[in-house]
This record gives C-alpha cells, sequence and structure tokens, in this order.
C-alpha cells in the first residue's frame, strides 16, 4: 500500500510539475516592450519653446559610465528630435540656451543571484525570525542584467537657485527584451511621445 | 472395472457439491461492500472563473487543470474520505493598453495569468452502494492552495506567491466499467473557491470546473 501511495504522489509531482510553460514565449518583438512615462503635474509645458538634446547617448552600467554613437543611438536621437519638433518645439544649439534639455540613456543594472528558493516557505517553517538560507559556495550562481533606455526632460527655464538644481518636468523608461533593436527604434520613441499628449504647445 | 465406476462416483459426488456451493459464493456480498477499500482517481478538467475572479482579472475558461486523488471507501457507510492535489493554469492576454498610476503611465501588452496547486482532504457521500455500477455521490472539500499570481507587463512581470485557504463542494458520479470490477470512469461538476488576494484580485478567486476521469480501487 505505502509503495503504491509513494508512487501515485510521485507521478503526481511529476506530472503537474510539466504542466507549466512559459506564458509569454508566443510574444512578439514589439509587444514585449513596456513603455513608462512620468510627469511633473506642477510643470506647465505651455512656457518651454526651445530645447537641445545630448549628441551622444550616455551608457551607464551599474557604477561605470561612458558615451555611445551608434547607429541604434543615432536613429533614437534623430526620432526624438522629430517628435520633439511635431510637438511644436523648436531645436537651438545648447550654446543658445534652450528652455528644455534632453538626456538620453542606455542604464543596465546587473545583479548576482543564487540558483535558489526565495524565503517565500519562511511562514510555512513557522516563522524564520529574519533569518535567511545559507547557500555553501558550491551552489551555482547566475548572473541577470537588464537594460533599459531612460530619456529625460530637464527644466532650464527655471533652475533651482537654492540647491542648484534643474528640475526634470518628464522621463520615459523603455523596457523589454528586445530594445536594442535597431528597427524598433521609431516605434519605441514614437510610443513614449504617443502616450504624453500634454507636451504638445 | 470397480474403480473406474468409483471414479466417476466421486466426480459426480464432487460435480454436484460445486453446483450448490456456486450459488451460494456467488451471492455474498462484493469484497467492496465488505471492506473499507482504497480509490485512486485521475482527473483532467475544464474550469471557468466565476465572481471577482472573472470581473476584474481572467474571465477565459481554461483547459489546463489536472488533479489526482485518493480515498479510503469505508465499510458500512456511505462516506469516504480522501486527499487530492490538483494543477489549474488560468491565462488572458490583454492587447496594449495604457494602465495609470499616479503621475505614471506605463504602456504595456498584459498577460494575466494565475496558477494553483490545490491540496484538499475531502469527503464523499456516496447516495448508492458500493456494487452499483452507477455511484452518483457529493463531495465537500477543504485545504490550502499554492498560488503563484503573476501579472506580466511585455516581458516584465509582477508576481506574488502564497497559499491560501481553499474549499470546494461537488457533485459528481461514478460509472464501473463492469459490476465489482476495478476500473471506471468518473464524471464530476465542482465549485472551488480560495482565499488569495493578489493584486487585481482583492475577494479571492471562485471557479466552477467539469472533469472526466478514470478510478481504479483495490481492497
Amino acid at each position: 500500500m505505502y509503495k503504491i501511495t509513494s508512487l501515485i504522489a510521485l507521478v503526481t509531482l511529476l506530472g503537474l510539475s510539466s504542466c507549466t510553460k512559459d506564458p509569454i514565449n508566443d510574444l512578439s518583438s514589439e509587444e514585449s516592450l513596456v513603455y513608462v512615462t512620468n510627469r511633473d503635474t506642477q510643470a506647465d509645458y505651455k512656457q518651454y519653446k526651445t530645447f537641445s538634446i545630448v549628441d551622444s547617448v550616455l551608457v551607464m552600467e551599474n557604477n561605470r559610465t561612458g558615451t555611445t554613437l551608434d547607429d541604434l543611438d543615432k536613429a533614437v536621437l534623430i526620432r526624438i528630435i522629430d517628435n520633439m519638433k511635431d510637438l511644436g518645439y523648436v531645436m537651438v544649439a545648447p550654446a543658445q540656451k534652450p528652455d528644455i534639455g534632453i538626456n538620453v540613456a542606455w542604464i543596465t543594472n546587473s545583479q548576482l543571484n543564487v540558483t535558489s528558493m526565495p524565503l517565500y516557505y519562511g511562514n510555512y517553517w513557522g516563522g524564520m525570525g529574519g533569518w535567511g538560507w545559507g547557500y555553501p559556495s558550491y551552489y551555482q550562481y547566475y548572473e541577470t542584467s537588464e537594460s533599459y533606455w531612460h530619456i529625460s526632460m530637464v527644466d532650464f527655464k527655471n533652475p533651482n537657485t537654492v540647491d542648484k538644481t534643474y528640475k526634470v518636468v518628464w522621463d520615459a523608461q523603455i523596457r523589454g527584451s528586445d530594445i536594442g533593436n535597431r528597427n524598433l527604434a521609431n516605434t519605441m520613441i514614437d510610443a513614449i511621445y504617443s502616450q504624453s499628449t500634454y507636451l504638445k504647445k | 472395472m470397480k474403480k473406474i465406476l468409483f471414479a466417476l462416483l466421486l466426480i459426480s459426488f464432487s460435480s454436484v457439491v460445486r453446483a450448490q456451493e456456486a450459488p451460494r459464493l456467488y451471492t455474498l456480498p462484493s469484497p467492496f461492500e465488505r471492506y473499507t477499500h482504497f480509490l485512486v482517481t485521475g482527473r483532467i478538467a475544464g474550469a471557468v472563473p466565476m465572481g471577482s475572479f472573472s470581473d476584474s482579472y481572467i474571465d477565459k475558461a481554461s483547459f489546463r487543470n489536472y488533479s489526482i486523488s485518493l480515498e479510503w471507501v469505508l465499510r458500512n457507510s456511505p462516506l469516504s474520505v480522501g486527499g487530492e492535489i490538483g494543477s489549474s493554469h488560468f491565462q488572458k492576454r490583454l492587447p496594449r493598453a495604457l494602465y495609470q498610476s499616479g503621475n505614471e503611465t506605463v504602456s504595456a501588452v498584459q498577460t494575466r495569468t494565475l496558477s494553483q496547486t490545490p491540496l484538499q482532504v475531502f469527503v464523499n457521500y456516496h447516495f448508492l452502494n458500493k456494487s452499483s455500477v452507477v455511484q452518483p455521490y457529493a463531495q465537500v472539500s477543504a485545504g490550502i492552495s499554492f498560488a503563484d499570481y503573476s501579472l506580466y507587463y511585455g516581458s516584465l512581470v509582477q508576481q506574488q506567491q502564497k497559499i491560501p485557504f481553499a474549499y470546494g463542494v461537488g457533485l459528481g458520479s461514478r460509472f464501473l466499467f463492469k459490476k465489482d470490477g476495478s476500473f471506471g470512469a468518473d464524471v464530476r461538476v465542482k465549485y472551488e473557491g480560495t482565499s488569495l488576494k493578489s493584486g487585481y484580485l482583492e475577494k479571492g478567486t471562485s471557479t466552477v470546473n467539469g472533469s472526466v476521469g478514470l478510478f481504479y480501487r483495490w481492497w
């Protein structure tokens, strides 16, 4: 009897665990993209007339920074310029003191993870009291890395002279598994502007 | 010659004895009536979300539901008790849409999923005796469910895993393939609920599922 029930339990667990499949493996590249925009509700966008944009893309990876200007970066910068002009802003050189400055960054966060169970079972074991699992060094580790585009709009017209800062009045993040695809550059940039209609002059 | 006659007499006498015993053996109640026995059932099911689960999260039927149960059918009682472990998966894809949260606007294709592995004990009440070819029953169950609420924005996921209380009531029937046999089919309609509260799910989950299955019983 014990053997039969053990066999049933084993077969059940194996069977049930094999039922799960990746729910997003059928997403297209475009569908995988997520556009997040934030705005300063105090900002009056009508007051801004001119803008300028960085001449290359800032690359930030953990604590390292640098700049890049490959085909993808150029496409992104040009499309931002096109969208700003379409909204009614006039592009000027940085020396002409634009009302708005646009920064464009490619940010990568890397993390080292252990292939482990989370502390989810803390309650199951009767409350862990802040204790976690200890993993010996021979356990497998893997590194995850997530990159995203970050585009921000800085108010040069109204600097905070007290603490010497320029306020970010709008920013956008583009996340997803295919954000480095040159063919999606226009789609990505158009999307963040189309969901920010309040920027229109 | 005497030996042959004696042998024939012996054979005919033993035949008479067998003929007299056979009806008596046949009239004994089935072993499944006389003994507490075991019964294992495997089921596949289609399930429909109900109530707030359907209104606020996923309203799409699922056909990715399985379970297996093991029960003890009690002697001299219309009851059986047992345990059941299952797997269910609900999923729905929404086209790209804007989601507002404070000053933040998110544009994404949402994929809503809820996977559960319910583990419950149950009591069945059998309306007819255990040797009946058709055995309708009513069921109540309670236990826990290992729930995984994963809400995808594009390829990004918000995941919450919890172990809520789970319960259910059902009506079903078993159909023996032959009288007093060990194998048969099982059909069941069951309402199942959990107290899961995650994200869009603010009032738990409720579903109605219809299953077909096969069972084997032994003693």
